[in-house]
């Protein structure tokens, strides 16, 4: 069964006059433990198509399902903890906080769980995992890109999310940090969860199990 | 951060401090502008209060008093023996003393100049040695207030020459109030009953200014007839109820300068706290993107501009009460004579200090709750 879904979802942009058809008609789902990466000219819709599948934005027609359950039937407060259950992000220009330290970025999505008991332990783990084990104290401006960039997986991480949307996660990163930041990609995809990433890094599309290709809002390629 | 003895008690909170810590200088800059109207609201208010105070301690003596003297249809120029029994009977509680005056030449060491004459009856109640002092049971001897004695430049144990006689100061006076119904300043003080029998006025002291006000009605409406003012009685009732007006006027204005100072605070709060959520609006949008409720966003930001508010309110409070102290040094010659109003003014300072920023906090903070993710991140 699918992680997440989007059947047929349409989002329509109005501003003044103008209404801009962002995506028209897309069905996507991604599979427990795949790496897909979406590709596409800019303007093609890959960013909106991101944060419809990220719980952030409704389709304008059409339908988002996560594990079975259409979003259009759950209040905001519903979807945001649902958002929360399922979906970590990464972005291309990391968003750490910068008073903060390695292990505290980790655990700031943790902060609004009730059980924070073992919040600065689970960080830990995850830093670890992404091979920051010996950074736990750093502030982010004492970490190179690839590293501000796993600090942002493994806080991606701390809800134990079964999907990880990534937004051109190594855009801001040379090839061979960039790498490092794959092979994360690589065991995290192993323990089942899906990751799904917009791209415009060959590195990463040749690396991807599916590479999904939008043209102009619909799909013009997906295998 | 997140380790802490704060963060354990509320993460949030902890949170919101190591925001604040992120733009030092906007931070304490913004409680300065928060410490100030604190400062503004809670000194001049005890400014006032304590003027209210310094004023009803040194004229004290003066609104206890009530005064009587000839009337305007009195059949006599000083009031005899058979006057002050008439107003004795009518006195109530209060003391009774007699006060009379005179005018006389007096020459001292170093000139010659013609000073006022007065003697009391009881010269101890209404008048206190400086230096040298007043025997207990005076019989000779002058004492000479402060401002002749030093135009005469005579001390204590010198002699001055008071109309045709000699005689010797036992005292100089310290300075009496100017409230006082008995001015020695530049005056000489004889022993009682050296004025004659005849007293130019009696007064009349109470335990309170209520006593006091309510002696004079008394005096006033049993002595004088509707038609006849034999006897003139003044008391200090009307000079109060203007101070009175007076005072609740000054701290009105106090007040108002307090309170616009703090509403330019918050104001500076507002922008302090709009320019930080503009700043981490990718931020504010990540902490959505991952979970956090608009209602914790809105939380954490309410939690910054209540943050900058008390702590800006508790270095107000601390600087307003060193000012009241310099006040109080300065006025009631105590640093620690806080009158309950004065201290009510720190008070009212915190809250209102704590209050204004925690509602200049709630529009950027609902700004920022309601941006939505999407936007936020969106480059």
């Amino acid at each position: 069964m699918s992680v997440i879904s989007a059947t047929d979802a349409v989002k329509i942009y109005e501003s003044g006059d103008k209404t801009l058809r962002a995506l028209d008609g897309v069905s996507v789902s991604v599979e427990p433990g795949e790496f897909a990466s979406v590709v596409g000219p800019s303007g093609s819709g890959k960013s909106t198509l991101l944060n419809l599948l990220g719980l952030l934005d409704e389709p304008s027609e059409g339908a988002v399902t996560v594990d079975g359950t259409d979003l259009s039937t759950l209040s905001k407060r519903q979807r945001t903890d649902l958002r929360r259950e399922t979906v970590g992000f990464i972005f291309q220009s990391f968003y750490l906080v910068p008073t903060l330290t390695a292990r505290e970025n980790v655990a700031v999505p943790g902060l609004v769980s009730d059980d924070r008991s073992d919040l600065i332990e689970r960080a830990d783990e995850l830093l670890t995992r992404v091979g920051l084990g010996d950074r736990l104290d750093h502030y982010p401006n004492e970490l190179s890109g690839g590293q501000k960039q796993r600090v942002a997986i493994a806080r991606s991480l701390i809800n134990d999310p079964d999907i990880l949307l990534a937004d051109e996660p190594t855009g801001n990163l040379d090839q061979g940090t960039g790498a490092q930041v794959l092979d994360v990609f690589d065991e995290i995809t192993k323990e089942d969860v899906a990751i799904l990433t917009v791209t415009h890094d060959e590195q990463v599309t040749d690396f991807a199990d599916r590479t999904i290709r939008l043209v102009d809002g619909v799909i013009s390629d997906d295998r | 951060m997140i380790d802490s003895p704060l963060a354990r008690f509320s993460p949030f909170l902890a949170f919101a401090r190591n925001n604040l810590s992120r733009a030092r200088a906007r931070t304490i800059l913004a409680m300065a502008g928060i410490t100030i109207g604190v400062v503004a609201i809670a000194s001049l208010g005890m400014f006032g209060a304590t003027l209210e105070q310094s004023f009803l301690d040194t004229t004290d003596s003066a609104i206890r008093t009530v005064g009587v003297g000839p009337g305007e249809d009195a059949e006599f120029q000083t009031l005899g023996r058979e006057q002050v029994a008439e107003v004795e009977r009518y006195a109530g509680d209060g003391d009774v003393y007699t006060l009379s005056r005179g005018r006389a030449s007096v020459t001292g060491l170093q000139q010659t100049t013609t000073a006022s004459l007065v003697s009391v009856s009881d010269p101890g109640v209404f008048v206190t040695a400086e230096s040298g002092q007043l025997p207990p049971n005076w019989r000779s001897g002058v004492a000479i207030g402060a401002e002749l004695a030093d135009t005469l430049g005579v001390e204590p144990g010198d002699s001055v020459q008071v109309g045709d006689e000699n005689r010797r100061v036992v005292a100089v006076l310290a300075e009496s109030s100017r409230a006082s119904f008995v001015q020695t300043g530049d005056a000489v003080v004889l022993p009682p009953g050296e004025l004659g029998d005849g007293a130019s006025q009696v007064l009349v002291r109470a335990d309170t200014p209520q006593e006091a006000f309510a002696i004079s009605d008394e005096l006033d409406s049993n002595l004088n007839s509707d038609r006849r003012t034999r006897y003139s009685v003044f008391d200090a009732e009307s000079a109060l109820q203007r101070f009175n007006e007076q005072i609740s006027l000054i701290r009105t204005f106090l007040l108002a300068v307090g309170g616009v100072s703090l509403l330019v605070a918050s104001v500076s709060i507002l922008n302090v706290m709009l320019m930080s959520t503009i700043e981490r609006k990718e931020e504010i949008g990540v902490l959505r993107a991952v979970g956090y409720h608009r209602l914790d966003i809105l939380r954490l930001m309410l939690y910054e501009a209540a943050l900058l508010g008390v702590v800006g309110s508790i270095f107000g409070v601390v600087i307003s009460i060193g000012l009241g102290m310099l006040m109080n040094a300065e006025l009631l010659s105590d640093p620690f004579a806080f009158s309950a109003q004065a201290l009510q003014f720190t008070v009212l300072g915190f809250l209102f200090g704590t209050g204004a920023s925690f509602v200049s906090g709630l529009y950027p903070a609902w700004k920022a709750a309601n941006a939505r993710p999407v936007e936020a991140l969106r480059d």
